[in-house]
């Protein structure tokens, strides 16, 4: 590791908003994941296949996602929050009721993903003030598939 | 344009928190509509605004459910993501307020907007009342908004912490 890398995780290590910041977006992406989970298992109606594949798709991403993020909040000396009564109170996302119909499921995808884009440009921002660029790449990676899968999902609604 | 944070004054906030709030705000959404080039018809732009005086007054939920209801018939199937959003907006600010008799106390009941007339949104209102084993003799119902009271605003990432200890 170089000198540069060493002293900037260093100091990223000493600011707790990139690890608060992370912790958020863990909990965001957790709930996410569960609730695209949910939408795969109770979607019904013409789009059925179609739709239940494309949640598998995201919520395996997100499975992906959780670990490499919870790995960098270790990676900076902290630790990951876990357990889902802790997951659900940091994250505050609004649960889907089902039955719902196709459309209704991906609607509230899209409110969600947005819930995390947001959370995520923030922790991204204040990564790349502390100069904590792991953290910053990072949150770039995820910020990039939430809005390849939010362009899809918006496709979806459209006539 | 009012901003987020003045325009949704979130009367609860376990069901509908700031954070979900910047970008479902129903009046923000409307806003967008209105803005977007060739996206209303004149028509439209008008009931659109009428919607948007209600949302604000918050003095008349009946008359702003009606237009809601009009609006969404009409174009919901072109803008469907932000009728969406507009709808949970109204699911988490109003309320059905149910006397099963006229001297009977009022029962509120969440309104929820599964379907796209106000009579059948009045009588699924009905029906949950009944569920909680009202009986109702010559029930009464109004939808009203929910009472307004200031949301805290949340600092960036203040609560993850204290959220988390909480929690476990």
């Amino acid at each position: 590791m170089s000198t540069a890398t060493k002293s900037t995780t260093a100091a990223a290590k000493k600011d707790t908003r990139v690890i608060d910041g992370l912790n958020l977006v863990l909990a965001d992406s957790y709930a996410l994941m569960a609730l695209t989970h949910l939408a795969h298992w109770n979607v019904e109606g013409a789009d059925f296949f179609p739709l239940h594949k494309a949640f598998q798709e995201q919520y395996e991403d997100l499975f992906e996602a959780v670990d490499e993020i919870a790995e960098r909040v270790r990676a900076l000396d902290a630790y990951a929050i876990g357990g889902l009564t802790t997951l659900a109170k940091v994250a505050q996302m609004e649960e889907f009721k089902s039955p719902m119909t196709q459309k209704d499921y991906v609607a509230a995808l899209i409110v969600a993903h947005e819930k995390v884009t947001d959370d995520a440009v923030r922790t991204r921002d204040i990564a790349g003030e502390t100069s904590d660029l792991q953290s910053q790449d990072l949150m770039i990676k995820r910020l990039q598939a939430h809005e390849k899968t939010l362009w899809m999902l918006k496709s979806y609604l459209k006539n | 344009m009012d901003s987020p944070s003045t325009s949704c004054s979130t009367a609860s906030p376990a069901e509908c928190a700031p954070a979900h709030c910047r970008r479902s705000c129903a009046l923000e959404v409307i806003d967008e509509l209105l803005a977007s080039p060739g996206a209303v018809s004149g028509e439209e732009s008008d009931l659109l605004l009428d919607l948007r005086w209600r949302l604000r007054r918050r003095d008349d939920a009946e008359a702003a459910l009606r237009l809601f209801c009009d609006l969404r018939l009409r174009m919901e199937q072109r803008h469907y993501l932000a009728f969406f959003r507009i709808r949970r907006w109204l699911e988490n600010h109003l309320l059905a307020s149910i006397r099963t008799c006229p001297l009977a106390e009022a029962q509120f009941v969440g309104v929820k907007l599964n379907h796209y007339c106000v009579e059948a949104v009045r009588r699924v209102s009905l029906c949950t009342a009944l569920e909680r084993g009202a009986v109702l003799l010559a029930p009464r119902l109004r939808f009203t908004f929910r009472p307004v009271e200031a949301a805290p605003i949340p600092s960036a990432f203040a609560s993850v912490t204290s959220a988390a200890e909480a929690a476990a």
